[in-house]
Formats: structure tokens, sequence, C-alpha cells
């Protein structure tokens, strides 16, 4: 049964407005507990986006857009790669000389070297996720847009 | 299209002949010695030339030549696996920055008239020492994000690469 | 026939990665409409890693997770080294799903068509010449 224009679906808006705030929870999640169990930066990124696309489908698109603008995808998606080339960058100048550029372990965080690594491994995964996010749900509002130049092309 | 249908299917033919033809080679399914989970063959050599030198603990000078000659770093330490076999343990010296200890490479074994040379696979040292170096639990993890970190770095680049090219080709020109 | 049983059939895994294979194969080249042959490049891809995940398995291994009692009691452990790897070519694959599906976009809004049969057509009987 297709929607009419105008017609809402109220099973599915509500379900969409409790399970939104629990799915990117669950990503937090994932990308945090990747250094205990499974998991990681690249899996809890795409789940965190996973979010955005739940937000379209039971909305409509100008309202998803509303919420993830185009500035804030700029920011997010170029933070993550400086996030983690800076990292390799902050392990060059506090090794003094030696050039060891992602050995995490020269980095003080705490006092021990071993330690210092589990730590340099978890910013590296979050700056993996913010990435990672932010480009999937731009991949996916670029291709569900309908184009207004005359002929109405609507695709994905 | 019938051509290149028929054309498809005369080509899926053949490479299905070529995988049947190599299905012997194939590993079989969850071996615990294959050569990608323990250890990797390099030669074999005569019994009485290195075993006496072996049980002493020295290093053996044929050893060494042929290793060097294979253009594989000389070893030593020597020492023997207590177990069932007839096994020695040989470790070479390698100079890390904060780690510059020495390192467990070659595995020995006496089979009946040879003695055979092998290397450890480079997982071998990935499983056993990778929570004491890095103090995370999970192997996938610390394998992505410290022993290989510039293919992640690189990784993140591409998938960056992808989101920017997507942008180009659809051309957003006007914001909803 | 001991040896075609003992060698061949004892391997079905083995054919289960070719099969798909095969049938990613032939949906590349011999299917006409465009997405198809993005979906036949997806199934070929995962057969390929499904694949190369076989190869590092263990029989009675667990997951790799270092854990006290599971060193204590003497279990094994699966090869993590091609998890890592494969974790990278799902990325890779995304990546170039993506970037074909966004030319399938724009070859549909200047042909308006996506059979790749009817394309060639318009292409011989338009004579194109680069545009600036």
């Amino acid at each position: 049964m297709k929607r009419k224009e105008g017609e809402r679906d109220v099973i599915v808006e509500t379900v969409t407005r409790i399970m939104i705030p629990f799915i990117q929870l669950f990503a937090l999640y994932v990308i945090i507990h990747g250094a205990g169990g499974p998991g990681g930066g690249f899996q809890g990124g795409v789940v965190f986006a996973s979010a955005f696309i739940l937000y379209v489908i039971a909305f409509n698109l100008a309202g998803g857009r509303e919420r993830f603008p185009e500035a804030a995808n700029t920011f997010f998606s170029s933070m993550g790669l400086y996030i983690y080339a800076g990292i390799g960058i902050l392990a060059i100048i506090f090794s003094l000389g030696a050039a060891q550029y992602l050995n995490y372990g020269f980095i003080p965080f705490t006092s021990h070297f071993e330690e210092n690594r589990a730590l340099g491994m978890d910013f590296v995964e979050m700056g993996i996720g913010i990435t990672v996010m932010a480009i999937t749900a731009s991949i996916f509002f670029d291709l569900a847009q309908k184009e207004r130049n005359g002929k109405e092309e609507e695709g994905g | 299209m019938n051509g290149l249908r028929i054309f498809t299917i005369i080509l899926i033919i053949l490479l299905c002949a070529l995988f049947i033809y190599v299905a012997e080679d194939i590993p079989v399914f969850g071996d615990r010695d294959a050569p990608p989970i323990k250890a990797v063959t390099l030669f074999t050599m005569e019994v009485d030339q290195v075993v006496s030198f072996l049980d002493q603990q020295i290093v053996p000078e044929k050893l060494s030549k042929e290793l060097v000659k294979r253009g594989f770093p000389p070893p030593s330490r020597i020492e023997k696996i207590t177990g069932i076999g007839i096994e020695w343990n040989a470790s070479i010296l390698k100079e890390e920055p904060h780690y510059a200890k020495e390192e467990r490479y070659y595995w020995i074994k006496k089979e009946g008239d040879k003695v055979r040379v092998s290397r450890y696979a480079f997982v071998v040292r990935w499983i056993e020492k990778g929570l004491e170096e890095t103090s995370v639990p999970n192997m996938v993890t610390y394998g992505l994000a410290d022993y290989r970190g510039y293919d992640t770095l690189g990784e993140t680049t591409v998938i960056f690469t992808a989101g920017v090219s997507v942008i180009l080709l659809l051309r957003r020109r006007s914001r909803l | 026939m001991e040896w075609f049983i003992a060698k061949i059939f004892a391997k079905y895994n083995y054919w289960v990665f070719i099969i798909l294979m095969m049938i990613g194969f032939y949906g590349i080249i011999a299917k006409d409409n465009l997405i198809k042959k993005i979906i036949g490049l997806n199934i070929f891809q995962t057969a390929i890693f499904l694949y190369f995940i076989y190869l590092g398995a263990v029989k009675g291994g667990t997951a790799p997770i270092v854990d006290e009692e599971i060193i204590r009691k003497g279990y094994l452990y699966t090869n993590p080294l091609p998890h890592v790897l494969i974790l990278t070519a799902i990325v890779v694959s995304v990546a170039t799903t993506a970037v074909a599906l966004s030319l399938v976009i724009r070859m549909h809004q200047e042909y308006g068509t996506i059979e790749e049969s009817e394309i060639i057509e318009k292409l011989s009987k338009e004579k194109v010449t680069p545009t600036e």
C-alpha cells in the first residue's frame, strides 16, 4: 500500500522516536568497547549513521537534512582524519627525534608504556568512527535526492 | 546478447575445470600446523652436523652459514623445547626502541634422518605477546590500530575520497 | 573413486565459494541492466572475503580475544590476521559500490535508460564529440 501525500504512519513514527537514541548509544558502546570485545571504529561508525537513515525513512527527507546539515558534514568528516594523523605527529614530537610515526607508547598519557598504547588506540578508533559516520550519512543523502530541473528524477 | 552469454558460460566451465585441477593443493580445513598458522619450512639438513651442537645449546656454524646464504638473520641463542619430540627454538636479536629483546624466530625439528629448519609465522608473535605489549585483549583491534596502523590510515583516506567523489559526481547545488 | 571422494568432496567449503564466485562473475559479464552488474560485483567480493577467512580457521579454535581462563584450559585461537585484512577490504568494497551507484544515477540522467544495449545504440547514433 503506497502512502499518499499528507498521510502519516503513526506506528512507524512512534517506534522511530523511541529507538533512535538507543541506536546511537549502542553505536557509542561498539566504538568504545572495541578493545575488550568485538567491535571497533568502522563498525560503530556505520551503526551510528544508520540512525540518520532510519529518521529519513520514517519522516521526510527535508527533516533529515535539517538534523544533519552540510556544515556538520564538512566538519566531522575531516575531523576524524585530523585526529588520526595528529596523534601520529604527536608521537613524533614526544619521541624526541627518533622518528616513530604511529608508536603511541611515547605520548605521556600515563606512566606505563603499554597503557599509553591502549589509550592511543582508543583515540584513533574514535577518530575513525567519526569519519565513517559522516561519510556514510553524506553518501546516503546524496543518493536519495530529487532533482527539480524540469524532469523529476528520483534515485536511490 | 546470445553470443556474450555463450562466451561467458564457456569461460565459466574452463575456470571450473581449473579450480578442480587446483583443488588438491588447498589445505584441509582447520589444520593446526598449516603454514599461515604455525611455521614455514625453509630447508632440511643432515643430522650429525648440527645435533650435537644443538644439544649443548651452542649455535652451530653450518646452520648460521646456510641461513645467511639464503638471506635470513643468523640465530643467537638456542633453547630446547620440553615435550614429546626432539625440537629446539632459535632466537635472534632485534633492535627495537624500548623493546630491544630477542625474538623466537626459528623452529628446528629432528625427523628421522634429517633436521628440518623452519621459520615461525608472524602470527605466533602476534598471538603470544600482544596482551603484554599493548594491554588490549582484542587481537583484531590491536592488529588494526597498532601493528598495522598505516593500513588503517590509508583506509580512512579511501572512504573519505569516496564520499568526496560522490559529492562531485552528483553535484548538490541546492540545500534542501 | 576413493581419490575423487577424498580430495574433492571432503572440501565442500571450497565448492560453496566457487559457486558464489561464478554466480557473481556471470552477473558482471552477461547481464544487461547496470544495477544487476553492480550486485554481481558485490556477490563476487563476498565470495572472495569468505575464502580468505576460511584459510585462517583452526579446528576447535575460539574467537581471537585473549583471556586468562582460555589459555589455562589450553584452547586454540583462530588466526586473527585474515580478519584484519578483510576489514579493510570490506570498507573498500563499500566505497566502490557507492561511487558505482552514483555513476549509474548520472547515466540515467543523461540517457534516460539503464539497459546497456540501449545506451550503446544511442551512443553510436549520436556521434558524441567532446563538449567543453
